[in-house]
């Protein structure tokens, strides 16, 4: 990959899901450019792990908090902004299970519409006060699948279609404000869950291979190359950039190979 | 016109608006229609309305869109099915500070939970008619507009519903998705007659589109049953923008 670099010393970010995959990916790059980065997953001890991973030090903030509930997004921001300050707010947290249409029960369907949609926007409005002040910049991590459809998946599909029209209504709204709103829609990535699934399949050889075809690039994107995007989202190269939901899917939503 | 004869359209929030002109378009080509409306005096007022010209083929049925179970029991409670058209939404005016979660969970269940669990429990019969679904979402699936976040989201993922619903069903199942631009309902007159001016508040809608005009209700009806008609065989999973050319385009 392409070596880009961006000094965010002295900005403040907060990732959701920033256990792993994306968000962590994420959450590194950003710590790596300087920013104070808040982690935010589900537990205390997962995002103690994280900043552990990341060398702890006073520029990792450990934001736990369950964003499937109406509380956690405002303790996650509460949590983020002890200090005072939000520059960067992305939205990562998600759930993805794939079921047919006649086994998504109510539960599922509720998980998918929290995590992703509702979680996202509870966030953003806890966040506004401190984005204003700060003239700062959202990311919203939709999906391919946000932009288009597969089958057995009817949950997430609907919620990363609703997470893109929510950052254009955001992106409208907030732009007045001088805050950039923006959603990025990776396609496949090659995750600790990708490898979970790979394992789980009995074949990893043939699952991989099948992701691999389905995009005409040929290959899963890297956490690490879909965060080095979101950092170019949240850099003046990106100033003239909001509401748009950028497709980074190896090709998957341009067309057919 | 009798496009429609001998089958069954369901068409949720139908007493009035884009639903009720829907609604009589599929009686005037020959449907039998299933109305449908939140509360049971409106509904049998509809119903009475339409039955002095369409006696034998309208009946109504009344169910809170927001609550599953009564979903469900309205689903539960039809025989067959033809076409189900999910027009009943809901649109309330706050900016991203003011939606409350009671407002965004209210808003989301109406204009996207119902329409997924009716088409989820009226599967069955709409595989066994090799039916279509209509799902009715509006031009803010695609374009953001201020002071509506949670309409938005929901009419975005209702876009999304359609898409999943399209490639999982197919071809049993048609489903496509109308996106109505500003309409001259009910919904928009409340909207606004709190507006300061009025006179500009409308204007304003208008000059979102190419036409620079909002659609009577009667002209997306006519998109719906477009979508519906047999005539529209190889259409799934598409939009069909009702839009005054808003999405295309931009007055300047």
């Amino acid at each position: 990959m392409a070596e880009v670099t961006f000094d965010y010393g002295g900005r403040v970010a907060l990732v959701t899901g920033a256990g792993r995959g994306l968000g962590f990916a994420t959450a590194k790059t950003l710590h790596q450019a300087g920013a104070t980065v808040a982690v935010n997953d589900r537990t205390a001890e997962s995002c103690q792990a994280v900043i552990a991973r990341l060398g702890g030090g006073p520029r990792l903030i450990a934001a736990p908090a369950d964003l499937a509930t109406t509380d956690g997004p405002v303790q996650a921001v509460a949590q983020a902004t002890a200090n005072g300050r939000l520059d960067f707010l992305i939205n990562n947290a998600a759930v993805n299970v794939e079921r047919p249409i006649a086994a998504t029960d109510d539960a599922h369907w509720d998980q998918h519409l929290s995590v992703i949609l509702r979680a996202s926007f509870l966030t953003v409005q806890a966040a506004l006060p401190f984005l204003r002040s700060s003239r700062g910049c959202i990311v919203n991590i939709a999906s391919e699948l946000g932009l288009h459809a597969i089958a057995n998946n009817v949950a997430y599909v609907s919620a990363k279609h609703g997470l893109i029209a929510m950052t254009k209504a955001m992106a409208i709204e907030l732009a007045p404000s001088g805050i950039r709103a923006n959603a990025i829609c990776p396609g496949t990535m090659d995750t600790e869950l990708m490898q979970e699934c790979a394992r789980d399949s009995g074949d990893p050889e043939s699952y991989y291979a099948a992701f691999n075809r389905y995009h005409p690039i040929g290959r899963l994107a890297t956490p690490d190359e879909v965060a080095a995007f979101v950092l170019c989202l949240l850099s003046p190269a990106a100033a003239y950039m909001t509401g748009a939901a950028v497709a980074i899917d190896g090709g998957s939503t341009a067309g057919r190979l | 016109m009798t496009e429609f004869a001998g089958k069954t359209i369901l068409v949720t929030g139908s007493t009035r608006g884009i639903g009720a002109a829907a609604a009589r378009l599929f009686l005037e080509r020959g449907g039998s229609v299933i109305l449908h409306g939140r509360r049971q005096a409106d509904v049998d007022a509809a119903v009475a309305r339409l039955s002095t010209t369409y006696s034998g083929r309208v009946r109504g049925l009344s169910a809170d869109l927001s609550d599953r179970t009564a979903c469900r029991a309205l689903a539960a409670s039809i025989e067959t099915l033809d076409v189900l058209v999910n027009c009943g939404g809901i649109f309330h005016e706050a900016a991203i500070a003011e939606t409350s979660p009671t407002l965004w969970d209210e808003t989301v269940a109406v204009n996207l939970t119902a329409p997924w669990v009716l088409a989820q429990s009226l599967l069955p019969k709409l595989r066994a008619s090799r039916g279509a679904i209509v799902n009715v979402a509006s031009d803010a699936a695609l374009l953001g507009y201020a002071g509506c976040v949670a309409y938005c989201a929901s009419k975005g993922a209702l876009v999304g519903l359609t898409r999943a619903l399209a490639t999982e069903l197919t071809p049993d199942v048609r489903v496509l998705c109308v996106c109505p631009g500003p309409t001259e309902t009910d919904m928009m007159r409340a909207s606004i007659s709190v507006a300061p001016d009025r006179d500009k508040a409308r204007q304003q809608w208008a000059s979102y589109t190419l036409l620079n005009r909002v659609a009577s209700p009667v002209e997306i009806g006519e998109a719906i049953l477009l979508a519906a008609s047999p005539r529209a065989s190889y259409l799934t999973g598409s939009l069909i923008m009702a839009d005054g050319g808003a999405t295309a385009g931009k007055r300047v």
